[in-house]
């Protein structure tokens, strides 16, 4: 078959793969629709929890005027980064992540292999519960709130590191999760290890200043929830040093090219459920 | 006339065999899960490093560390997941399966869930007295009266988790995402249970609120038992509310349980 007539002419694959996310994204937002329940559940439920999940933060703040130098604006910032981040892994992130993982179990994989584009992106695309991005919604005017009552006025370099380090974060994110995956073609009792990300995105409310040695440095650079939710505030308030936002975007860079790597070797070893 | 229940025991022994068995073969899942509730022990080194310049509340760092670390070792010994089971069975039908057994469904799970309770101990508790290792203080409970008590506070502890879940799990019956439902009860356990921080640092009026919830006498209540923390009489008042929570929540969970089924059967399955 000629590429004519595959049903792509001439449009090269970046279109097909584009247009692949398109309608996949199209079709679940139409169920979305469909279960308007989901507003609830997903949704307003997404933006509870993550406001009952500040209770720690409110409580130290109870005890101290502030948190390892965090005022309460800059952690209102900070609670918004996070609930932006929450709410794309909950929209995105994890859905995808538990269709692929079933399709690696039930061996429904093959289908999305035979597809003319690339496996990851149909994997990442594989599922999308838009009603949790209500949640990113109400964090984006959290940030946004926080960041007038916190007085900042960002210069250029500000906002432009404000855009790099939250771009890195979402990268890192990705990544793991796509490492993630990657482990669960080996063994699929690794399956939980997507809930251990999401337990520890709970960690990711806190200044990254808390964190000493070890689980800072864990935090910063194997788990980057720094990357995602500390440094954006810190950026707006600009005490971001540029050096900083280059090494978040060098560790998202890295994870990216180490979850490509295990993807592709993962996907070598991929025999199917039957066989 | 000793036969029945010497055939009773012997189908648990069985089951509980069963369980263990379950629990060795998944044994790599099992820890991950262990490692996934390493919550506490994260949020132990948040709160010493927070109180790094003098103590918060009634809290020092030694405090921190025997709260987590009991926090931890508490949440293991508690832990079950008949909700995730029973929304499934119900669903799929596979609890005609366990139906036809001669034992009560509800008896089945109680003995899966608590057959694996020794394993669990045996990964967490490496963890656990590693983490004392570390941060070097401990201080556990030195009354030898309330030492008595923990067992009892334990098992109502566990008792209670299991009957939140079996309710839930009920539900599923008439709903069709039951298990998702369980999210905001465990939502509010992590916030309000003295999961990720002890109840008593709660602002005034929160505390005393949080104090009487459900949520405290499944986590909070026990752990603030073995790290020594209440007096007799307040431990006497901690059991008895957690019994009366546990009379109000087990009553809830055979109604739905005996509803349920009814409903079970009308599907035809």
């Amino acid at each position: 078959m000629t590429r004519a007539q595959d049903g792509f002419a001439g449009r090269g694959p970046l279109h097909r793969h584009l247009r692949l996310v398109a309608t996949q994204l199209r079709i679940r937002t139409l169920a979305a629709l469909e279960y308007r329940t989901g507003f609830w559940s997903d949704g307003l439920l997404g933006v509870l929890w993550s406001l009952s999940g500040v209770i720690p933060l409110l409580v130290a703040l109870e005890h101290r005027p502030d948190i390892a130098g965090w005022t309460p604006w800059a952690l209102a910032m900070l609670t918004g980064c996070h609930m932006i981040v929450a709410g794309l892994f909950s929209a995105i992130v994890q859905p995808a992540l538990h269709a692929a993982m079933e399709d690696i179990r039930t061996g429904a994989l093959d289908y999305l292999l035979l597809r003319p584009v690339d496996a990851l992106v149909s994997c990442m695309v594989a599922d999308f519960r838009p009603w949790s991005l209500v949640e990113v919604v109400v964090g984006a005017g959290l940030l946004a709130v926080a960041a007038i009552g916190a007085g900042v006025s960002p210069t250029v370099l500000d906002v432009a590191l404000l855009a790099t380090v939250l771009v890195s974060g979402v990268v890192a994110l990705y990544a793991l999760s796509v490492l993630i995956l990657s482990v669960a073609f080996r063994a699929l009792q690794l399956q939980n290890l997507a809930y251990l990300l999401e337990s520890l995105l709970d960690f990711a409310r806190w200044p990254i200043a808390v964190f000493r040695g070890p689980l800072k440095a864990f935090f910063t650079f194997v788990v980057p929830f720094a990357i995602m939710t500390s440094y954006p505030p810190m950026a707006l308030l600009g005490r971001l040093e540029p050096r900083a936002a280059g090494g978040a975007m060098v560790t998202a860079i890295v994870l990216a090219w180490l979850a490509r790597a295990a993807w592709l070797r993962a996907l070598r070893g991929y025999t199917s459920a039957s066989s | 006339m000793s036969a029945a229940p010497r055939r009773v025991l012997a189908l648990v022994a069985a089951i509980a065999r069963l369980g263990m068995a379950e629990a060795a073969a998944y044994r790599v899942s099992l820890l991950i899960w262990i490692v996934t509730s390493i919550f506490p022990l994260i949020s132990l080194v948040l709160w010493r490093a927070l109180a790094e310049d003098g103590p918060i509340g009634d809290y020092d760092q030694a405090g921190f560390d025997s709260y987590f670390v009991a926090a931890f070792l508490v949440r293991q010994l508690i832990a079950s997941w008949v909700v995730w089971d029973l929304d499934r069975s119900i669903r799929n039908g596979d609890l005609s399966v366990l139906l036809l057994r001669p034992v009560s469904p509800v008896l089945h799970h109680v003995m899966i869930n608590l057959s694996v309770l020794p394993l669990r101990l045996s990964f967490a508790a490496p963890i656990g007295l590693f983490v004392l290792l570390l941060t070097g203080g401990f201080t556990v409970l030195h009354d030898p009266v309330q030492w008595l008590l923990v067992i009892p506070a334990l098992a109502l502890a566990w008792l209670l988790n299991f009957a939140v879940q079996l309710i839930v799990g009920c539900l599923a019956f008439w709903l069709t995402k039951a298990a998702s439902l369980f999210e905001i009860w465990l939502g509010l356990f992590i916030v309000l249970s003295g999961y990720s921080v002890p109840t008593s640092l709660f602002p005034a009026g929160l505390a005393e609120v949080a104090r009487v919830l459900p949520f405290h006498a499944v986590l909070g209540f026990p752990v603030e038992l073995l790290v020594g923390r209440l007096e007799l009489s307040q431990a006497l008042t901690g059991l008895a509310l957690q019994a009366a929570w546990l009379l109000v929540l087990g009553a809830l969970a055979a109604m739905l349980w005996r509803r349920g089924l009814r409903a079970y059967g009308a599907f035809g399955a």
